[in-house]
């Protein structure tokens, strides 16, 4: 007896997978109630096989999806022998498979009758996990212990029964109770109904077939990664690339990365890169494992499934205690969202040289986070957070595109009218930044402007990058413009911000955010005569 | 014929146009003739001047309109230029249209593209003027602010102007004002603004789908009005209803001031056709399946009632039957729930990098066409691999009129499909086929599993011309037990056209607790809405007694972020407990979606929405000849070997005429039916059995 499935039921059954994997997304949006995963989409869903292999993941947010592997590692390992029907486990600790506090992972086991078949997986960023400031991200912590309560890998379900004691427990610890509450139950909503969908798939195909196609189906994505992996050069490239400093210590951090290509295998080497540093930019080893995921899909061929077959040929070498390999307790809110671009940008750096054709400038290298805290007119604590785009960076092709999230994230922006109603907090202007691109044959996008007027004290964090070096242009192209904060004062007066701090603001003062342009490929001269009028016309660049 | 109605649905290759007697409300006749796309008024015009005697045409009555202009002006089709449209909006907010949710459609592609801005940045105006959340005036909008504006629209010969400033749900004024001082100082200009065509919180998509709005205006108007034209030379002089994405018509006076409302035009009329047929047989719960040639669309009808949904992208990519959000421009308004899945006759098989055998989402079209037509294509299609399988006629389709050769599509399959997978002919051609229907479950699985309904207690209506092929197999995988073949599956949406109530939509943003509303205020705030739609109704001619409404209310927990739509119907707002009748439908939804409620939470009002309806005469279906159980005798057509996965292999099997079958007639498969415009298999372990009115209905045994 042959020990295959038919190529036809494979793709049938990868179909069903992916499926699976998107409409947990969407029972999740839906059924959540903070403004960050209803509006913005910061979530991400994603099935295993019993193995804690990942099969399918939805397309939702790259940083999110690199780290899932380890957290479901983290499970099987703490909770061996101990995993029944009916449970589901839920943790954010950053060294035990999770990214950053904000981002809490529940994981339920699923099971076709009573034995293992593989786990639906949702991760979510929440909007208040407690900590030292209003929507933990404080961006001047400098130990994990400030950022936010830490939940290392329990069982929050138990044979379905809900730990009112543990849901109470993180609960208290937010500044959002209630919205804590309405969140974790979407994301148990959408991995019960990932369970539920895989238990019918497997009824529908029989346990052994689904075994069988899982297996082929992760092959597959190896078969189609070196088939393109055999078109490349076989070579070896360094990047480097710096963060602007780690919040505390004012001096840059140097990131750097030895790409190895041979027709069989990738390896990227970051040793090199410097010593984990005091402030909140370091990363967990499943971060730098996110960034490296994100570069080698892009640079290959998006429409690979992405499952565990994809990255079977990559290494990620990282030495331990080095900022993209933080030793608890390390301070890493700001690692995921803003070290996570940088990996990024290491990587296209030396991947520039390699495929040169294939590769964009930098684009803006930051998520800008904007945590806005405080208690509203009724005597109701809030917490707004957001992200906020930029300029994406130009390409061998064409323009880089204008106010946008690039690379790691892609959630959404707020709706102004809804920020207007649920906070006590007025945007005055959401606009393209002007003049903020790198100039070029492909000029990058433009950053984008943002500004609130408080009409209560708040505390205001901010956690960004690149307002000490700017994106990077390629093949003689400029780069693009920094990104400045900036609070204006009641008197007029505008005082700038690190990019990364804590501070407070008081009513009727004006929060400002103005974040970089992309970098820009080609030289100048070479741009057309009809893009410069364009691009003058529509006043997004003046004369240069 | 004393008393005529014409329904027309123009689609990419066929115009489909029905002609009803309206006094015996049968089909006079009915015809599909090749569209012409630059000037669709040709085609029409030609068949009609062929059908209708000088006396037919004075007696024409309605003209009921399908159209997919709209949709095609946003994918740059058929020479349609967007005209010269500005976006007046508050000042610090001009980009808004441009940033959308600054989010991209394609995560991992370095070259992707956002879609163009409909409006370039320099056509995009700021005024100075705000409105705060709770509606009151922080900034007064000053008169002078406008002049230049309105100088540029005579400057730059401006044809249409969208106004959408911030807040406008909440508070008209601003909005008003400019509206009335252009209306002044421009008398040919196209102009609408959000409170009229979106008055909906979340400023984004307010403001895109007005500016769609306003875009459209000049091109349906034009459009509008040669057909009219066109009509009026020849005689007709009727007036014209056009469908829109809601399921409901519209007379074409209102849909030029309102074009926004007939994007999904075309697909919406086979969800109408399928609605009607639910009705007509009593049926509670039916999917309205409809394959052709590029695509496949699945929409439900649940008690007799379409699904609507108000999440669209115009000219947005669809991935899986959902559109990709971000890859198109969003308009808020309703549609109706379908998902839709390029997969249809014409879709092409190939096999990837990675030896995986892929379907679509590439078609064959019409032209070159699937390999067995014989033209240009030498690419596998779906056609083809039923065609090898022997579920369409090898002499032929169309009644044998349109030639096929089974040997072309044999060695296309040979050639693309089966060497490089090592697999012989027929277990590729099965592979195209399950790969496709796995295609189509997944839509069938977004409109009911997705929306926490049960497929298994549904009906699968299938139609189209391929619909028919593949509703056995996809009602086997959702475990349906029940499908309906109505009596011209190809020509079943046009038909839909004839069977249309009018329909008027109407929002109204209201944000409270649901405890916390005055019910009478409520009742008040519902009566104002659906003054509106009587009067738009009367105006189009209807008398009150054919007018009704329907209420809804977009509900959720406090402090949740997706409203869940909740039908009215049965529950009176003066009556005491109405808020917990409500809050009671509102959480066994909740759950039936989302599997769990909140009891302790509250739950707030968002929405509400009124449907307005102009109720029309439905034709009856009528009844054919009655025979026995057993068909007669010249029935059977031949027998012919047709591959069923349930034998692993081919079997005879019998082909039965459609036209030659009777009421009462029963099959049992495996049998194949063919027809002029479809074939329908009929899959062993299910029986097939005609009812008094010709239809087909299919049981699993």
């Amino acid at each position: 007896m042959t020990m295959n499935v038919d190529v036809i039921t494979r793709e049938v059954i990868r179909g069903g997978l992916e499926y699976i994997a998107e409409e947990m997304g969407i029972i999740l949006r839906n059924a959540a109630y903070s403004t960050n995963i209803k509006e913005r989409m910061d979530h991400s869903c994603a099935l295993f096989d019993h193995e804690g292999r990942m099969i399918a993941q939805a397309e939702h947010i790259p940083v999110h999806l690199g780290a899932m592997p380890i957290a479901v590692r983290s499970i099987e390992k703490k909770f061996e022998g101990e995993i029944y029907p009916g449970d589901s486990f839920i943790l954010n600790d950053p060294y035990l498979g999770g990214t950053h506090l904000p981002d809490i992972t529940i994981i339920t086991p699923i099971f076709f009758k009573d034995v293992l078949a593989g786990y639906s997986v949702s991760r979510a960023h929440h909007d208040d996990i407690g900590g030292m400031a209003p929507g933990s991200m404080p961006g001047n912590a400098t130990e994990i212990f400030q950022e936010g309560l830490r939940i290392p890998p329990i069982k929050l379900v138990s044979k379905g029964e809900i730990s009112k004691d543990i849901l109470n427990l993180i609960m208290t610890n937010s500044r959002t109770p209630k919205i804590r509450k309405g969140d974790l139950m979407a994301q148990l909503s959408s991995n019960w109904t990932g369970e539920k969908r895989l238990q019918e798939l497997i009824a529908q195909k029989g346990m052994k077939t689904y075994k069988l196609a899982v297996d082929d189906i992760l092959n597959y994505s190896e078969r189609r990664f070196l088939s393109i992996l055999s078109g490349f050069p076989e070579c070896e490239a360094v990047g480097k690339d710096y963060m602007d400093g780690d919040g505390i210590v004012d001096d840059l951090v140097e990131l750097f990365v030895n790409v190895k290509m041979t027709k069989k295998h990738v390896t990227f080497d970051f040793t090199g890169t410097s010593e984990q540093v005091k402030g909140a930019i370091n990363c967990p080893y499943a971060v730098t494992l996110s960034g490296s995921y994100y570069v080698l899909r892009a640079i290959t061929d998006p429409t690979i499934p992405a499952n565990e077959g994809l990255y079977r040929h990559l290494s990620v070498i990282v030495p331990e205690g080095t900022i993209l390999n933080a030793r608890s307790p390390a301070a890493v809110v700001g690692g995921n969202v803003e070290t996570s671009q940088r990996i990024v940008d290491t990587l296209l750096k030396a991947f520039s040289k390699i495929l040169p054709d294939r590769i964009p400038a930098a684009s803006q290298g930051t998520m800008n986070n904007l945590i806005i805290g405080g208690t509203d007119r009724s005597g109701r604590p809030f917490t707004f957070y957001e992200t906020i785009g930029g300029g994406a960076g130009g390409r061998p092709t064409k323009d880089g595109i204008d106010g946008i999230h690039s690379h790691m994230t892609n959630t959404m922006n707020t709706p102004i009218e809804e920020i207007e109603v649920r906070y006590p907090l007025v945007v005055e202007k959401y606009a393209l930044r002007e003049d903020s691109c790198g100039n070029g044959r492909f000029r990058g996008g433009l950053g984008i402007i943002r500004q609130f007027r408080t009409k209560v004290p708040v505390v205001v964090s901010v956690l960004g990058e690149r307002q000490k070096t700017a994106p990077w242009g390629l093949a003689g192209g400029e780069d693009g413009k920094k990104g400045i904060y900036s609070v204006i004062k009641s008197d007029g007066k505008k005082i700038i911000l690190p990019g990364k701090t804590t501070t407070t603001v008081n009513a009727e003062e004006i929060i400002v955010i103005e974040t970089p342009g992309g970098g820009a490929w080609g030289e100048w001269k070479k741009r057309t005569e009809k893009s410069k009028e364009e691009d003058k016309s529509n006043g997004k660049v003046k004369e240069v | 014929m004393s008393k005529i109605s014409i329904g027309i649905d123009i689609g990419g290759t066929f115009t489909d146009i029905i002609i009803q007697d309206k006094e015996t409300g049968l089909i006079y006749n009915q015809v599909k003739v090749s569209t012409t796309p630059k000037k669709p008024e040709v085609a029409i015009i030609n068949s009609l001047q062929e059908q209708l005697s000088d006396a037919d045409k004075v007696n024409v009555q309605q003209l009921y309109h399908a159209t997919t202009i709209a949709t095609n002006a946003f994918l740059g089709q058929v020479n349609l230029d967007l005209p010269k449209t500005i976006l007046i909006t508050t000042k610090g907010f001009r980009d808004v249209l441009e940033i959308g949710r600054q989010r991209r459609a394609s995560l991992y592609d370095f070259f992707f593209e956002r879609p163009t801005p409909i409006v370039p940045r320099k056509y995009r105006f700021e005024i100075d003027e705000r409105i705060n959340a709770q509606g009151e005036i922080i900034t007064p909008l000053k008169q002078n602010n406008l002049k230049k504006i309105s100088d540029f629209i005579k400057t730059e010969a401006i044809q249409s102007v969208a106004i959408s400033l911030l807040h406008s749900y909440k508070n008209a004024k601003h909005e008003q004002k400019v509206k009335e001082y252009l209306e002044k100082e421009h008398k040919d200009l196209y102009l609408s603004a959000g409170f009229e065509v979106s008055p909906e919180h979340r400023e984004f998509e307010r403001t895109s789908t007005t500016t769609i709005n306003s875009v459209l205006m000049p091109l349906v108007s034009r459009y509008v009005k040669s057909l009219t034209d066109s009509f009026k030379k020849i005689g007709i002089s009727a007036p014209m209803f056009i469908m829109q994405s809601s399921g409901g018509v519209s007379k074409s006076e209102q849909v030029q001031q309102l074009p926004v409302s007939i994007i999904e035009s075309g697909p919406s009329a086979g969800v109408v056709a399928s609605c009607f047929l639910a009705s007509f047989l009593d049926l509670s719960k039916i999917i309205s399946f409809d394959m052709g040639g590029t695509t496949a669309k699945a929409g439900t009808v649940v008690n007799k009632s379409i699904t609507l949904t108000s999440e669209y992208e115009v000219g947005g990519d669809v991935h899986s039957g959902r559109i990709t959000k971000g890859s198109g421009y969003p308009a808020r308004f309703p549609f109706i729930d379908l998902a839709e899945i390029s997969s249809g006759g014409g879709s092409i098989a190939w096999v990837d990098q990675g030896s995986a055998l892929r379907v679509g989402p590439i078609s064959a079209g019409a032209d070159p066409g699937p390999a067995c037509y014989g033209q240009k294509g030498d690419d596998p299609t779906i056609t083809d691999a039923n065609l090898v399988l022997g579920r369409l006629n090898p002499e032929g389709l169309l009644n044998k009129t349109f030639k096929i050769y089974p040997e072309l599509a044999e060695k296309s399959i040979l050639k693309k499909i089966a060497e490089p997978l090592k697999l012989d002919v027929i277990e590729s051609a099965l592979g195209i086929v399950k790969i496709a229907n796995n295609h189509m479950s997944r839509i069938l699985r977004i409109v009911t599993v997705e929306r926490g309904l049960d497929p298994r207690e549904f009906i699968l209506n299938a139609f189209g011309g391929a619909g028919p092929l593949h509703a056995c197999d996809l009602a086997e995988e959702l475990k349906i037990n029940e499908i309906i073949i109505p009596n011209n599956p190809g020509l079943f949406s046009a038909m839909g056209l004839l069977f249309t109530d009018a329909k008027h939509t109407y929002v109204k943003s209201i944000r409270k607790n649901l405890f916390d509303i005055d019910y009478s205020d409520l009742e008040q705030a519902y009566q104002v809405l659906e003054k509106q739609g009587s009067v738009v109704l009367t105006e189009e001619g209807f008398k009150t007694k054919s007018i009704a409404h329907k209420r809804f209310v977009d509900l959720r927990y406090v402090g949740q972020g997706f409203e869940l739509l909740i039908p009215l119907e049965g529950i009176a707002l003066q009556n005491e407990n109405c808020k917990d009748q409500i809050l009671k439908r509102f959480n066994e939804k909740h759950h039936s979606i989302y599997g769990y409620i909140l009891k302790e939470e509250e739950v707030e009002m968002v929405n509400i929405r009124t449907n307005s309806l102009g109720l029309i005469k439905k034709p009856r279906l009528v009844k054919i000849t009655e025979g026995t159980t057993k068909p007669i005798d010249d029935a059977q057509l031949a027998t012919r070997e047709v591959y069923f996965e349930e034998f692993k292999g081919f079997k005879q099997t019998p082909i039965f005429s459609r036209e030659k079958l009777l009421a009462k007639n029963k099959l049992v498969g495996p049998a194949i039916i063919e027809q002029y415009d479809t074939t329908t298999v009929v899959h062993p372990n299910w029986k097939a059995s005609v009812d008094s009115y010709g239809l087909i209905h299919l049981t699993r045994m």
